[in-house]
């Protein structure tokens, strides 16, 4: 039997297809998010299916998540990133206590009971500065792509400060950097600071450790070391972590499915 | 009677409406589909789901007819007192008055949400200063300058010092319109100091003797303008009645809310509930419909409990919800979600409890208007709803924030931090403007999220 979860994110969707019996990752793949939501996200099931040698029927059970789950037609149920993104990072890193995701579009704060359930949470989805697209608008005004941008941060010798609460005045007072003769590895790293203080003022005091970090952002080198800065006190990266969402998913329509 | 109540679409709730006119049911005047005033431009009346019991029709007319309520008291020659600012104390003594009606001119905030912001109250209030900054009760500034709503009240009152900030801004801005305001002073509630003289409050609080004597001094000077406006006294006989009164309606509700947010399945939507604990503020515009209203829904509450009816399957998820929403279609979505609620705490639970009976009428009044959970400390109301979320077994609490309104900036944290610690129950803070829509994702990804935590919590 095979369970599969589909991560609708804002900026990519995920898919995992994995053995309920093993709970062994059996296929994963990205792609990039469009208009098309749940034609996006078949043809990339589709092609994992194809990729994995695995016939359709196979699957007994798949769960939608992300913010455009419900548009995931072809899904038997829906699970909020919330929840998915607890079982994800549990399921490979089982003494998680706290999960701190950061999207492309929003942040979670997620603390866990000693069983993995979700003990509460919290959500920064209003604003931009706590997110990926900080970065994404700090790599187009550099000219660094989004892989470039950690290299680039671990470069930097004193971080831009950046005092800007808004990503567009952000995008002004870096351009303001720039023409001073800031350094483009130090406001690199300066954003990457300013990004991690905006989500260490929503983990509030104590984080319970260990704390661990996912999302597609946490594939950003930098990212890690400027939360632990944040919220001093060490950060775990989880494995593969764009892909924690849909594989929380898949984890829960096997529980689903098979009822363990 | 027996299967699930159903929510209704307005065009449904206006057939039963009709089906009910045309069978001869006994309706109050102000009766009929609700569809008249989305043709005075309430759109967003199309968009909120209603229950389908003729009790909630009859709250829903009442509501929407109150303008019309103050316009023909202000043609019968009826004192019109607007009574700002204020949580259920300055109307109480008003409606002890014969001929005075108290409104709440507070309430046109709702007006650019059920309007869709096309009436342009918050572009006046712009005009005016009172931009996106001020919290949605800037709306009161624009209907009083375009008149389109309430009649010009012939008194206006409005509690200043611990209440609110932004409003004190706001009123003292219609001041210099024009409009004279009879002020009174309400002080910061504290815990009285060791061995000072002090008294107990309704909602389970303490403060100085000190403290009391002086909102008791400053409702005094209200009295009087009350009896001057009316031409006739105000004297503790009236009060007294006028308490007992309030108090029936205050009992009314409290059964309401008590079976509405225990019993299972949940009997009533969290829409109905929340205009329901509305009416204890200001009645309305008439204090005896509003009990005729209350009594009617509480009917119908009785009736679905006895029957196991609800407006929910048996054993959804309680959430306790802090502050009321400026979308009203936030509480159509908590059910959608998978949820219901498991009591409220809206920010005038002191206007629920009931004044005390066997005080002089104004020291008891005095005692209610500072029980108010604005003029204390966030950690008093944390304490209430740790109490009544407990009282009414809620599983997990939502804090509502109000943009722009100055109490809510910190107080989600404070009442998070105690929640958490008292009863470990998960807490989720949202922010609810006026019109939502450009949130619901998120707003239904953070209840649905909730929801899914409550239930993984049951299993443990």
């Amino acid at each position: 039997m095979i369970s599969a979860g589909v991560d609708g994110g804002s900026r990519a969707i995920k898919v995992v297809l994995l053995d309920c019996r093993t709970r062994k990752v059996l296929a994963s793949g990205v792609c990039d998010q469009g208009v098309d939501h749940d034609g996006l996200a078949r043809k990339l099931l589709e092609q994992l299916l194809k990729k994995a040698d695995l016939a359709r029927s196979r699957i007994v059970r798949l769960v939608a998540t992300g913010y455009t789950r419900n548009a995931i037609g072809f899904a038997d149920t829906t699970v909020t990133e919330i929840t998915c993104h607890a079982a994800g990072v549990r399921h490979r890193m089982p003494k998680a206590a706290t999960i701190i995701e950061i999207g492309g579009q929003d942040s979670k704060l997620l603390r866990l009971n000693p069983d993995g359930s979700v003990r509460d949470f919290a959500m920064n989805d209003r604003c931009a500065a706590g997110t990926g697209r900080f970065l994404e608008v700090v790599a187009a005004r550099l000219n660094a792509g989004l892989e470039g941008l950690g290299d680039l941060a671990r470069a930097a010798s004193s971080p831009a400060p950046i005092s800007s609460m808004c990503v567009v005045f952000a995008e002004t007072e870096i351009i303001g950097l720039l023409a001073s003769g800031a350094r483009p590895e130090d406001i690199v790293a300066g954003v990457q600071a300013s990004i991690a203080s905006r989500v260490a003022a929503m983990v509030g005091r104590g984080a319970g450790a260990p704390v661990v970090f996912t999302g597609g952002v946490a594939m950003i080198p930098g990212m890690a070391e400027a939360l632990a800065a944040a919220l001093k006190t060490p950060v775990q990266i989880a494995p593969d972590p764009q892909m924690t969402g849909a594989l929380g998913a898949a984890i829960l329509a096997c529980r689903q499915a098979c009822g363990r | 009677m027996s299967g699930r109540a159903k929510r209704l679409t307005l065009q449904e709730l206006d057939r039963l409406c009709r089906r009910r006119q045309a069978s001869g049911a006994a309706m109050p005047a102000y009766a009929g589909p609700l569809e008249r005033h989305v043709q005075d431009g309430d759109r967003r009346l199309l968009r909120l789901e209603y229950d389908d019991s003729p009790a909630a029709l009859r709250l829903w007319n009442f509501l929407l007819t109150e303008e019309d309520r103050l316009h023909e008291a202000r043609a019968a020659g009826r004192k019109i007192v607007g009574t700002m600012k204020d949580l259920g104390t300055v109307p109480v003594m008003a409606y002890s008055l014969p001929n005075v009606v108290a409104f709440y001119p507070d309430g046109a905030w709702w007006t650019p949400c059920v309007m869709e912001l096309s009436e342009g109250l918050f572009g006046i209030a712009q005009s005016l200063g009172l931009g996106d900054a001020f919290c949605p009760v800037r709306a009161m500034a624009g209907a009083f300058v375009n008149r389109a709503h309430f009649p010009i009240p012939d008194l206006l009152t409005c509690s200043v010092g611990a209440t609110c900030d932004d409003f004190s801004a706001i009123a003292q801005r219609l001041e210099s319109l024009g409009y004279p305001i009879l002020w009174w002073e309400m002080p910061s509630r504290r815990r009285p100091e060791p061995g000072e003289p002090a008294v107990a409050l309704p909602g389970g609080f303490r403060a100085p003797e000190s403290q009391v004597a002086l909102v008791r001094s400053e409702l005094e000077r209200v009295r009087a303008a009350l009896a001057e406006l009316a031409g006739s006294p105000l004297g503790d006989e009236e009060l007294t009645a006028g308490i007992r009164e309030a108090n029936r309606i205050r009992g009314l509700l409290g059964e309401l809310r008590h079976l509405a947010y225990a019993a299972d399945p949940c009997p009533m939507p969290a829409l109905e509930m929340l205009i329901a604990e509305m009416l204890a503020i200001h009645f309305c515009s008439d204090r005896a419909e509003s009990a005729a209203v209350l009594a009617e829904l509480l009917d119908e509450v009785r009736s679905r409990t006895t029957a196991g009816r609800g407006v929910m399957p048996a054993g959804a998820a309680r959430l306790f919800w802090v502050n009321p929403v400026a979308d009203l279609r936030v509480m159509n979505l908590l059910e959608d979600c998978g949820a219901r609620l498991g009591g409220t705490e809206y920010l005038f639970c002191h206007a629920l409890d009931a004044i005390p009976g066997d005080l002089p009428p104004m020291e008891a009044l005095a005692r209610m208007a500072l029980a108010d959970p604005m003029v204390g400390p966030s950690v008093d109301r944390a304490a209430r709803i740790v109490r009544d979320a407990r009282a009414f077994g809620a599983e997990a609490v939502v804090v509502s924030r109000i943009p722009g309104a100055s109490h809510c900036a910190l107080e989600g944290t404070i009442m998070g931090r105690v929640v958490r610690d008292e009863l470990n129950l998960p807490v989720v803070e949202l922010e609810v403007p006026p019109v939502a829509d450009p949130l619901w994702p998120t707003l239904r990804t953070r209840l649905e999220a909730l929801v899914e935590t409550v239930l993984e919590r049951r299993k443990r």
